[in-house]
């Protein structure tokens, strides 16, 4: 067997591990990322995609408040293909304490978080889907951010410096050698194949995970495992965030995605990191609550639910749910439990990752002997799209085809546009939601790391858009037919795409989504009787 | 705009247009209102009666007449146990029409079909346009699976990939992908139909085609053979090949589904039934157990109808009969009492067991008269027909066209049968 060799083994492929992936790489430290699935299959994804501008957190976290806005406006000025600078707004209605309203305007002028009281009258004119009962109002700077495509601008940067990723890959064990560690064996998920690899570091990113790694190496570091459920709408309710004034609870965020907005989110307790199931009631809850800010939430469709997990720590057990700080923890093991080579990573937000990455590669980086300063604060994560190459796209895919493809293929854009430009077939958008072309659809397939075709959905957006992938799923089988990595059938192919969409739309079954049901089962079963297919 | 009518049909796919022809035929006044085009353009364009065995759900049914007299013993409240006694009639009835249209639709001497679709899989069904009525395939020496190169919705490589997997067919046949250019910039189903019509359109398709045709071949296409009923472009085709030439069933837009919809809508005018497209309905006026009258807006105006016999066939959630909101389902427009089920449906999206959402409807009567939860009749002048009755699981048992077909004849001979 081959041993390979790096100097850091990363667990974890959500913000944080891969921010730490490129900080390392940028210090000139060797560094691998396992990520037991794709990137960003845990909670990196699986949030509201809120760039928070620290405003829920002021009154009672001032200091992940602070944090959030300094991240906040460095991360819009570093990554701005994966943030959509939305604005936000909190607003309060009659049944909310309205002494919270001074409290939190205090509050957010400590943290630096800039704040503007709205006209009321003119706010509810300009997004007529808000409750006329609103009492008060005020701007904050928070926006919408991408958080699969912020993970892959970590990674795609961390690999022009050397680093290298494995996904499919889990973490089976942690070696050591008289109190420090020595390496790890990782197992590829899809063949069951191990691998060796000698390091002088782990460094556990691994979230909701954390717990399950940790325990690896013998130690403990408890995790509250936290469930929040998310309903996406087929519409954008409005073009900025909003929050509810007053104490953070469920369901008081909207957040607009591209054509989408996310309802968010509940707060649950779990046993399991792998607790994805939304469940009637907490839809029906949530649906109450965000009625209260917007009173005709049911005339819009929604398209599904979904869950994550919020990985919460807290030092001294007892406080669960709201109560726990969403700040961050970096234990060193070496300090702690007298294992040298090992740091977890823990707690915190999206929002805040590449901080948590600097703090954690800072120690990792003084561990090493390595004394070169963080450089992730000033150089951008990839580099914008040149001008010439976007008219070129526009040619081959149309405005707003090109402008959604070089968003999501940064450098690879290139690529996939002179594809098209030789060959017209794969001009054809296989994906009408998301505009997702043949061309990109082969460009995403082709790529190593892509080794499922749910690879390609997560990549490309394709299937995840108002259809929910009746229509794209089967085109993607002619896609299928060259790449011959994708060992499934075409039935396991499609069996396993519109179960990962039934999952979400099944909790969301009425109105137009119940009619989009009935066609996707006239579809795949009356007309191709695919449940009998072999 | 006030409107008097025997018969007044709402909605305009297959169960509404047969209930019209039927209705017609026993000189009755009858108008047939409906806010689009109906759903049979979403629909395979055959008639799928019974797919499989009531005792094993994996094998094929060879017999689905016969099955269909047994429904009665295993699920009384199926809507073919209501429309048993004129099923074969209601057959035999749509046949004649499609016939008189020169689109005979063919049975295979009382047993399924088994069509090839798109995706390589057989579909069991009981009538098919003769473009579709593939013949001996299993005894082809070779099968050629035509598609074009830039229409999106038809990958003839998945197709061949799939065909040997899911088909009876011996080793030794020869699976042929031919792609085909065609001259025209953007092709969708009903450009490349248009086209296809056109004598270079064939010469085209035939040119590429030909050199891959020996002896023994099938050639199969898309669902792209003409838009319109009296082009027989598959005929043309199998003529200047010297093979036969068969579409199979794909996703919408599928164009044999709309050229039967054009054949009955024709046959409709013939009959002097009245057609209004663009009306939706808002309303009845009922008094008693009696519908007196229906409202419908449309191209700005409300319309009232009242008639004799009201035929409810506007359909399920897709056609939109049925609306629902969390927990509630609704009937849009007499507020029908609607039979759910407390499952909405399964977790698995290709359960055999189907989603409960499918059986969604109204209980009917013999005399497709909607019941109340106590089993009474709630309007003794309307019928319901279709997508609309409950207890159908289509997509599973592949009889959604069927029961449309019968359950709208027998509404139409009911309506006939009423005294003026």
């Amino acid at each position: 067997m081959v041993t390979e060799r790096v100097q850091v083994v990363v667990i974890g492929g959500g913000a944080t591990g891969t921010g730490i992936l490129r900080d390392l790489a940028m210090r000139g430290l060797s560094a691998l990322l396992v990520e037991q699935g794709d990137l960003a299959h845990g909670t990196s994804s699986r949030f509201h995609g809120l760039l928070h501008s620290g405003g829920r957190y002021a009154v009672k976290d001032k200091e992940a408040a602070k944090e959030c806005i300094e991240e906040n406006l460095l991360l819009r000025r570093l990554a701005p293909d994966c943030i959509e600078p939305t604005g936000g707004l909190f607003a309060q209605l009659p049944s909310d304490d309205p002494a919270y309203a001074e409290t939190w305007v205090k509050a957010c002028a400590e943290a630096g978080i800039e704040t503007k009281e709205l006209d009321v009258g003119a706010l509810i004119q300009k997004y007529p889907v808000l409750s006329p009962k609103i009492t008060r109002a005020y701007s904050v700077p928070d926006a919408a951010v991408d958080g699969f495509r912020m993970l892959w601008s970590n990674v795609n940067s961390a690999r022009r410096y050397g680093a290298k990723m494995a996904n499919y890959s889990k973490l089976t064990a942690i070696h050591q050698t008289n109190g420090r560690i020595s390496g790890v064996e990782l197992t590829n998920t899809l063949t069951g194949e191990a691998r060796q690899i000698e390091c002088d570091m782990v460094i556990n990113a691994a979230g909701a995970w954390a717990g399950e790694v940790t325990t690896l190496a013998g130690l403990d570091v408890s995790i509250i495992k936290d469930k929040g459920t998310l309903l996406a709408f087929n519409h954008r309710l409005t073009n900025q965030v909003v929050n509810r004034l007053r104490p953070p609870g469920d369901a008081d965020i909207f957040v607009p995605h591209g054509t989408i907005t996310l309802l968010g989110t509940t707060s649950v307790s779990v046993d399991d990191p792998n607790s994805f199931k939304t469940t009637d009631k907490e839809v029906q809850d949530m649906l109450a609550v965000g009625r209260e800010m917007m009173p005709r939430i049911d005339d819009y469709r929604i398209i599904r639910a979904f869950a994550g997990v919020r990985p919460l720590y807290q030092a001294n057990k007892g406080a669960g749910g709201r109560a726990v700080t969403r700040n961050f923890a970096l234990i060193d093991h070496e300090q702690r439990d007298g294992l040298t080579g090992l740091i977890s990573i823990v707690g915190g937000k999206f929002t805040t990752f590449r901080l948590m990455a600097e703090k954690t590669v800072d120690l990792a980086a003084k561990k090493l002997g390595n004394n070169t300063p963080c450089r992730t604060k000033e150089e951008p994560l990839s580099a914008p799209q040149s001008a010439e190459m976007l008219e070129r796209g526009k040619k081959v895919f149309g405005v707003p085809g090109a402008k959604k493809a070089a968003e999501r293929l940064g450098e690879g854009f290139a690529k996939v546009v002179a594809e098209a430009e030789q060959d017209r077939a794969k001009r054809r958008m296989f994906c009408e939601c998301e505009m997702v072309s043949a061309a990109e659809i082969e460009y995403v397939a082709d790529d190593d790391d892509s080794k499922t075709l749910s690879d390609i959905r997560r990549r490309t957006r394709m299937g995840m858009g108002t259809c929910q992938g009746i229509f794209c799923s089967y085109r993607t089988l002619g896609a299928m037919s060259d790449h011959k990595q994708f060992t499934v059938t075409h039935r396991e192919f499609l069996a396993e795409f519109l179960q990962n969409r039934w999952r979400g739309v099944r909790a969301v079954l009425w109105g137009q989504q119940l009619r989009e049901a009935q066609l996707s089962s006239e579809i795949f079963c009356t007309l191709f009787g695919m449940e009998r297919m072999k | 705009m006030n409107k008097k009518t025997d018969v007044l049909i709402i909605g305009a796919g297959l169960s509404g247009l047969m209930a019209a022809a039927k209705a017609a035929e026993s000189g009755k006044k009858v108008t047939v209102a409906a806010k689009g085009m109906g759903s049979l353009s979403l629909s395979s364009g055959c008639i799928d009666l019974w797919g499989y065995d009531i005792d094993d759900p994996q094998q094929v049914c060879p017999n689905p007449l016969a099955q269909i007299a047994r429904l009665g013993e295993v699920n009384r409240e199926h809507p073919y146990t209501k429309v048993a006694d004129v099923l074969e009639e209601s057959l035999r009835c749509f046949q004649g029409i499609t016939a008189r249209y020169g689109c005979d639709y063919r049975d295979n001497g009382g047993a399924n079909w088994l069509l090839p679709t798109a995706v390589g899989t057989f579909r069991p069904s009981f009538l098919a346009p003769p473009s579709m009525a593939v013949k001996d395939l299993d005894k082809a020496k070779r099968i050629v699976i035509a598609g074009y190169e830039e229409l999106k919705d038809f990958y003839p490589e998945v197709m061949a990939a799939n065909l040997a997997r899911n088909g009876n067919l011996p080793e030794s046949v020869n699976i042929a992908v031919v792609k085909l250019r065609c001259a025209w910039k953007k092709l969708y189903a009903t450009t490349l139909a248009h086209r296809l019509e056109q004598a270079e359109g064939i010469k085209e398709a035939v040119d590429q085609i030909k050199p891959h045709v020996v002896s023994g071949t099938v050639v199969l296409f898309p669902p792209v053979l003409g838009e319109r009923l009296d082009i027989d472009v598959a005929a043309r085709l199998s003529a200047a090949l010297g093979a036969p030439v068969y579409e199979v069933a794909n996703i919408p837009p599928a164009l044999p589904g709309q050229r039967l919809q054009q054949l009955l809508l024709k046959h409709l005018r013939n009959m002097g039934v009245d057609v209004i497209i663009g009306c939706t309905f808002t309303g009845a006026k009922t008094e008693g157990n009696r519908c007196l009258q229906v409202t419908a807006e449309g191209a700005g105006k409300t319309f009232t109808f009242a008639a004799q016999t009201y035929v409810l066939a506007t359909g399920a959630f897709v056609g939109g009969g049925l609306d629902s909101r969390i927990g509630a389902v609704r009937e849009m427009i007499f507020d029908l009492p609607v039979c759910t089920l407390e499952k909405w449906a399964s977790g698995e999206f290709l359960s055999m067991n189907g989603h409960g959402f499918n059986r969604f409807g109204i209980a009917v009567n013999d005399r497709l008269q909607p019941l109340d939860e106590a089993g009474q009749v709630c309007l003794e002048n309307v019928r319901i027909t279709g997508a609309n009755l409950a207890g159908a699981n289509g997509p599973i048992e592949k009889c959604g066209n069927g029961v449309a077909l019968a359950s709208g004849y027998k509404a139409g001979k009911l309506a006939g049968e009423v005294p003026s």
